[in-house]
């Protein structure tokens, strides 16, 4: 626009209405920027920066007795029990990233309390306490791994602990987890690897680790770590 | 735009019209091959066929998805924390309009469109590069035969930056704010950092202002006179906007785009700090630099070239590229190889300068090219600082 056109009265007019209709528009738009409109999980984790993990609806059915290896060669398995806080899985199993990882096991109320079997396995770079709640909160067990060491963390599960038509939330935290690299987001901090996960009955044999999972019969431990396949 | 910008200078000199797009369609065909013949030295099984496809890495990804499926709502599908809305709307919204038009596949309209795009940036840059044809033939073989042409010709948004960067700059240098405005607001749909295309406006216009003789208490008497200048300035980030009112009503969070960084944990820290932590990264496995240590080198290679683009009184420009730079450096040097690339007023400005002698033109030219196939190899294979 020339400086001649802009300064026509006509056009001034209509020039000016139009910064102010959208200095409007912006002015609207930033006010509903500062009060978003979001759920509570939402906001903890991407607005508040209480929670690092995200919590998400999810409905994993699981055969209570049943091994889940968190080993690569069952992802599938594993992600299906996964609601947030973890990475991979990787050879080691899966890695927990930030503050804390949630399970959830689709089950229907037991008639009795439950045991959780975790196979874990804290970094080499520190020791860990670990501290397993369910998910409203209520303490289930707490376990210190010294740092790069491999432990079996049993806790008791309540009965009433498994919300009927949901099923139970297990939230894993880990108050001493730590940051591999100095500008690491909370979301990245480091404290365990998962290999295996049970949810037994009292009758119920306890999984002695990840190859009692059936998706991992045709495996064997090979030499230095890693699963190898069972020769045919 | 792109015509009421460029059409003056390309009408004048209309017999050299044939011949710039020439240059731009030769680039573009040799610059497909050497990409091409990269990936194919690179993949098994490699055919022109899969070639877009298999081309398309890291962001090009996201950008595909979001061509055809839209943006995720929260919780987002399959369980993972980070949704889409980082991406800006304009480019991805361009190639799925003709996705649902034509039904062909997002990748190759994608392609298509995008070394369109860089020929038409090129095309817009001739006025900004003084009609100097040895500026024009680098620019063009940078962004469609260069290092960075997987940029340029495959499927990120930062075609379309250049291109409308291109446009604000030569409507602003024309003192046409208006138009140079509502390239910014376009600009600020495409690319986060597009915001920042409003200082070109308004930096500009001060130094017209200036030029004339204006006084700093003469301004505000002037904006009233000149409405236009103050509805340029407030349309500019307008298309930031448009995005920030669609997430509030589509999930309820204006600024998705902004803290969905967290689910890819990025931490607003110093800008400096991050430079000089990439740049005492050590390299590994032989290299001569770390991934960080040219993420860095590029960042201040960017920063030196904003330094001259000051030096040489084109103050909008250098204060647009300053923004562009430092703002993403505070999220960490992530893709900053990227960003740089795409700066258009430090592309022109060093195309300007290795234009000025035969031999560093054509060594400049050699450079370009060679480069362009082995960059494709490095993209292909997954080297970081490209990413």
């Amino acid at each position: 626009m020339s400086e001649a056109i802009a300064q026509r009265p006509v056009w001034r007019g209509a020039v000016l209405a139009a910064a102010a209709a959208v200095a409007a528009v912006e002015l609207y738009t930033a006010w509903l920027a500062l009060h978003p409109q979001v759920g509570k999980d939402y906001r903890a984790y991407y607005i508040d920066h209480t929670t690092t993990c995200l919590d998400k609806p999810v409905s994993n059915r699981y055969a209570l007795g049943s091994t889940i290896s968190f080993l690569p060669e069952n992802w599938r398995g594993a992600k299906a029990l996964w609601v947030c806080g973890w990475d991979g899985p990787a050879g080691d199993g899966a890695h927990s990233v930030g503050t804390s990882s949630r399970l959830h096991f689709g089950i229907a109320p037991p008639a009795s309390g439950l045991r959780l079997r975790l196979y874990l396995t804290a970094i080499a770079a520190a020791g860990q306490r670990v501290v397993v709640t369910t998910g409203d909160g209520r303490p289930l067990g707490t376990a210190r791994i010294p740092a790069g060491a491999s432990q079996v963390v049993d806790v008791p599960v309540p009965a009433d602990a498994v919300v009927p038509g949901d099923g139970l939330d297990v939230i894993v935290a880990y108050p001493d987890a730590v940051r591999m690299m100095p500008h690491d987001s909370d979301t990245h901090l480091r404290a365990v690897m998962l290999t295996a996960v049970q949810l037994r009955r009292p009758g119920d044999l306890p999984s002695s680790g990840p190859l009692d999972d059936p998706k991992l019969r045709q495996y064997e431990p090979g030499p230095g770590g890693p699963l190898r396949q069972k020769p045919a | 735009m792109v015509v009421e910008v460029a059409a003056e200078p390309l009408e004048r000199s209309e017999p050299r019209l044939t011949t710039l797009v020439a240059i731009v369609a030769a680039f573009a065909a040799l610059g497909y091959v050497l990409r091409f013949l990269a990936y194919q030295q690179a993949v098994w099984n490699a055919d022109i066929w899969n070639f877009p496809h298999g081309f398309c890495r890291w962001d090009c990804v996201w950008y595909v998805r979001l061509a055809q499926t839209g943006y995720d709502p929260f919780p987002v599908p399959h369980g993972i924390d980070a949704g889409n809305w980082a991406f800006f709307p304009l480019f991805p919204m361009i190639v799925g309009a003709l996705y649902k038009l034509t039904g062909w596949p997002p990748i190759d309209i994608a392609v298509a469109v995008s070394i369109l795009l860089s020929g038409l940036a090129a095309l817009v840059a001739w006025p900004l590069l003084k009609h100097n044809l040895r500026a024009f033939t680098l620019y063009a073989a940078f962004l469609l035969c260069g290092p960075f042409s997987m940029y340029f010709t495959s499927f990120f948004t930062e075609v379309l930056f250049v291109l409308l960067t291109n446009c604000v700059m030569l409507a602003a240098r024309r003192s046409n704010y208006l138009t140079a405005g509502t390239g910014a607001a376009l600009l600020s749909a495409t690319r986060i950092v597009g915001v920042f295309g409003v200082f070109i406006v308004a930096v500009q216009f001060l130094v017209d202002y200036a030029r004339r003789g204006g006084s700093v208490a003469g301004l505000p008497r002037e904006l009233w006179r000149r409405p236009d200048i103050v509805l340029a300035v407030l349309i500019a980030p307008l298309g930031a906007f448009a995005y920030m009112l669609f997430l509030h009503f589509y999930m309820g969070d204006a600024l998705a785009f902004q803290h969905v960084q967290r689910a890819w944990g990025r931490v607003v820290g110093n800008p400096f700090d991050y430079l000089w932590l990439a740049l005492t990264e050590p390299p590994r496995n032989g290299g001569w630099l770390s991934s960080g240590q040219w993420l860095a080198l590029s960042a201040i290679g960017g920063l030196v070239a904003t330094a001259v683009l000051a030096w040489k009184r084109h103050y909008a420009e250098a204060v647009f590229c300053l923004f562009c730079i430092v703002v993403p450096m505070a999220a960490g040097m992530a893709s900053m190889l990227r960003f740089v690339a795409a700066l258009s007023p430090i592309v022109l400005l060093a195309a300007g300068y290795l234009a000025r002698w035969w031999p560093l033109f054509l060594a400049t030219l050699l450079v370009l090219v060679a480069t362009d196939y082995f960059f494709a190899l490095g993209w292909i294979e997954g080297w970081l600082a490209l990413v």
